[in-house]
């Protein structure tokens, strides 16, 4: 079945009454884009924390900023679901999903469900430590509760924007297109706390780390949005914020209060430098434009294929120069290391870490790495498909 | 049996207790280990005069790159009933020997000192019934909600506004039904088995005592050999000290290894001795005359690091014709524990004189720190002259619970060896390698023994004890032995 991938926007609006087009951001929308961003910028700043000062009290910024996000989107939400359950404007009961009895966008659904998620994960965690003490440890039941509890908020927020992208005026469009891309953007900027680490970056897991969602995200935002430049847009937004955040965050004043310290620390230790991942999405918009009538699984091959292809060609390489001095100054921020890495590690010893027991699993995690971009970029053009058509 | 009560020093007692000075402030600190690490130690500082202002806490390697960088101190709270006494929490995020510092002001300065803190995981905990019912109920209703929500976005999604759902929609919505529940359950069930597999590895990570075989050789020759642990794990959090390594000790008062054998259940013969290590790692100790029975073993090592091991076995020894104790070797003869074991306060020393627990009547309670004392008097009821150095040490203490499930090596500057504590000391930036002042402060005591010795101490548990306290007086040790029941 061929698909357009840069689709025509006046193709995607079925709206049949065009007098009931949307002409301006509905605030709640905002408030959802604004949860969104709340938790993108406290986990960046409260890994840093951790990293920086260590554990420390609930009441750190860093945390209020993430707990704003379960505010925001729980206030955004809650409110159209009760006033369009309760106090019912016709048209905005008219453009709601029917759930347990309540009515309101999809997305909003979503985002409230993902609230509660998060919230529900706060209790789960809180016992995890007292029970296993393995606070270090990011991947635990825990950890992904709250991570499947954001997804759900930032999903809810892409479903929220596509419904009213789609119901809005060309003008209205344009902001809400911004907006949708952004979220794109956040989840990316989650998803690749995990996978970038410079030590990585010469092992097959780091590549197919970021083919298991960052393809998958951009194609669907890309098609959901038409957009000629949607993946590069992405990807500049990622890359800007996550140069900020190696640039502004070493500006604040921070010591170690917990020991042990293995590294002297100074201020805020912030993450590592950007994954280059703007230069595949660039390569993918480049050819997106001429593939628009391409069968889908074929088209999910050859921009898979060109993702991974374009990506290991500037990573590769870039990791050579982020393990070298010439990286270690304010730009590129790798002489800025965590107060719990030990002298002797591949971090603070700037050594890449091998992943691979041999070089055939060297090639099989490639290969891998392959197999998921292909196989997310599939599952993203069905998905960017979906999203362009939801109305409510 | 001993195996079922995980713990580091010492056996079934895990906090740190410890008497010494900073500076011109004479302290008692208590560190209650969390259960689980990284987890909050709770710090108790008591000053012995009301001269402190306040005090800061903070935890660091007692050894190695994880000592250079001191983080900045927690803040501790001044009771306000009693202006002596500081609590604070602080958080130990490794395994291994650590060492906790305590900065303090008042009236003469500023001055600080560490005390060494084995930091292990003791256990892991199952989550109470209420908690566990509340989630699993939220589990359940986010899952239901989820594939309600999947199943209205199917159905209503894709409308434009105010048409209503066609039969195709409900079709494809009850799909959906179908796909996101078998997802949902898919979830869960893959959540379980994951929060199981964390389990295992948690519980992995659990210190278990490390068990050593008694063999007794020709010629009253005891051979100690250590039994392969449970606890090797490819998990293990890096800075653990594994307990089967015996080739990196470091002498505790002069002595590679310091063994405990206890006659059992009636703990009526009592051995402190001094194995040498064989070429092949393993440990041999000549054994003195003793009567058969069944021993308890509790061998006490210092690893390079500073953490305190005390492996523990059982022996069936014969009668041994050996020879008498000799040298730092010691050993004490006398009543089975009591059945009622708040028995007494007075203990008669071989040479005549007697030993006296200068405790109060109020009754003994678990988890408090209780500064032990103990007067030695002649046979004519006087305050000995006369004590000496045992081991460089003014006195040892062995607590023994009934049960065996508490051991507890103690010295009057607390419960952690003096290898560890020297290490400690070694630390602190005013410590002066020429005269080592601080550490001769604790190790080495005056030139002439007060009559008195002291222990701070807490018990960990409610129940029977026995006291072995051991001094040395004429060339000869000493020991004391009391009876407690502890509530």
């Amino acid at each position: 079945m061929a698909v357009s991938v840069t689709v025509d926007r006046q193709a995607s609006l079925h709206t049949p009454d065009q007098t009931a087009l949307l002409t301006s951001v509905p605030w709640p929308v905002l408030g959802v884009v604004g949860a969104a961003t709340c938790f993108t910028v406290g986990m960046y700043w409260d890994i840093s924390w951790h990293q920086s000062i260590g554990r420390d009290s609930f009441w750190t910024p860093a945390h209020m900023v993430i707990y704003m996000c379960g505010i925001l989107a729980g206030i955004s939400c809650g409110y159209m679901i009760l006033r369009t359950t309760f106090l019912p404007v016709a048209s905005d009961r008219a453009a709601s999903v029917r759930v347990w009895g309540f009515h309101a966008p999809l997305g909003a659904f979503i985002a409230a469900w993902g609230g509660i998620v998060m919230l529900s994960s706060a209790g789960f965690d809180n016992w995890w430590h007292a029970a296993y003490g393995l606070d270090a440890k990011l991947n635990s039941p825990p950890h992904w509760s709250l991570v499947l509890g954001v997804t759900g908020v930032q999903l809810g927020g892409i479903v929220l924007l596509a419904g009213t992208m789609n119901r809005s005026s060309e003008a209205a469009r344009k902001k809400l297109a911004f907006l949708f891309l952004y979220l794109g953007a956040t989840i990316i900027l989650l998803h690749l706390i995990l996978a970038n680490h410079r030590i990585l970056e010469h092992s097959a897991i780091c590549y197919a780390a970021v083919c298991g969602a960052v393809p998958g995200v951009m194609i669907a935002m890309a098609v959901a949005s038409g957009r000629r430049w949607a993946c590069t847009a992405i990807a500049a937004m990622y890359t800007i914020f996550a140069m900020a955040n190696v640039w502004i965050l070493p500006l604040f004043p921070a010591t170690p209060k917990l020991g042990p310290v293995y590294q002297h620390v100074t201020h805020l230790i912030p993450l590592d430098f950007p994954l280059l991942i703007i230069v595949p999405a660039f390569l993918w918009d480049c050819v997106r434009a001429k593939l628009r009538d391409t069968n889908r699984w074929a088209l999910a091959t050859i921009l898979g294929a060109v993702f991974l292809a374009g990506f290991i060609a500037v990573q590769w390489p870039f990791a050579d120069f982020l393990l070298s001095p010439w990286s270690r100054n304010w730009f590129f921020g790798t002489g800025y290391i965590p107060y719990f890495t030990q002298p002797t590690s591949h971090t603070a010893m700037n050594e890449f870490y091998q992943a691979a027991a041999s070089r055939t699993q060297f090639w099989l995690v490639m290969a891998a790495a392959l197999g998921l971009a292909i196989l997310t970029t599939r599952i993203g053009l069905a998905c960017g498909g979906w999203l362009r058509k939801v109305r409510r | 049996m001993l195996a079922a009560f995980p713990v580091g020093a010492h056996v079934g007692s895990p906090d740190v207790y410890y008497e010494g000075n900073a500076g011109p402030y004479h302290l008692f600190v208590t560190v209650k280990v969390p259960p689980v690490v990284p987890g909050v130690a709770q710090v108790e500082i008591r000053s012995q005069f009301n001269d402190v202002t306040q005090v800061g806490i903070l935890a660091l390697g007692l050894t190695g790159a994880g000592a250079k960088y001191p983080p900045s101190p927690e803040t501790t709270e001044r009771s306000k009933q009693d202006p002596q006494f500081f609590t604070g929490n602080l958080w130990l995020m490794e395994f291994g020997s650590l060492q906790v510092r305590v900065q303090v002001d008042g009236a003469k300065g500023k001055a600080e000192l560490s005390v060494p803190v084995p930091a292990i995981s003791q256990r892991t905990m199952r989550m109470p019934r209420g908690l566990g019912g509340v989630l699993l109920s939220l589990a359940l209703l986010l899952a239901f909600g989820a594939v309600a929500i999947a199943t209205a976005g199917a159905r209503e999604a894709e409308l434009v506004p105010g048409a209503k759902p066609a039969e195709t929609d409900r079709h494809r919505a009850r799909v959906v039904l179908a796909v996101a529940g078998i997802c949902a359950l898919g979830v869960l069930y893959g959540g379980k088995r994951w929060w199981d597999s964390e389990e295992v590895v948690a519980n992995a990570n659990v210190y278990q005592v490390p068990q050593v075989a008694g063999t007794l050789e020709s010629g009253g020759r005891m051979l100690l050999s250590l039994l392969p642990t449970k606890q090797r794990t490819s998990e293990l959090p890096r800075g653990w000290v594994p307990s089967d390594y015996l080739a990196d000790l470091i002498l505790d008062h002069n002595h590679l290894m310091h063994l405990f054998l206890i006659r059992v259940p009636q703990m009526d013969h009592f051995l402190h001795l001094h194995p040498d290590r064989t070429d092949g790692g393993q440990f041999v100790v000549q054994l003195p005359n003793l009567p058969a029975g069944r021993y308890q073993i509790f061998a006490d090592v210092v690893h390079q690091t500073g953490f305190p091991t005390t492996m523990v076995g059982e022996a069936e020894l014969p009668d041994i014709s050996s020879r008498p104790v000799s040298g730092d070797d010691s050993e004490w003869a006398g009543a089975a524990l009591l059945a009622n074991a708040n028995s007494g306060t007075k203990s008669l020393l071989p040479d005549g004189g007697q030993m006296i627990w200068e405790r109060s009547a109020a009754p003994l309670k678990a988890g408090t720190l209780i500064d032990f004392r103990f007067r030695v008097e002649d046979a004519e009821g006087k305050p000995v002259q006369n004590l000496e150095p045992y081991m460089g040490m003014a006195a040892h203490a062995e607590f023994v619970r009934s049960d065996l499930s508490v051991f507890a090596h103690v010295h009057p500057a607390g419960s952690a060896p003096m290898a560890a504590l020297e290490l400690a000391q070694a630390g602190l930036p005013a410590y002066d390698e020429q005269t080592q002042s601080m550490a001769s402060d604790m190790a080495m005591p005056p030139a002439s023994l007060s009559p008195e010795v002291s222990f701070p101490y807490g018990f960990p548990k409610a129940g029977d004890y026995r006291l072995f306290v051991q001094v040395k007086r004429a060339g000869r040790v000493e020991t004391g032995v009391f009876d407690a029941h502890v509530e």
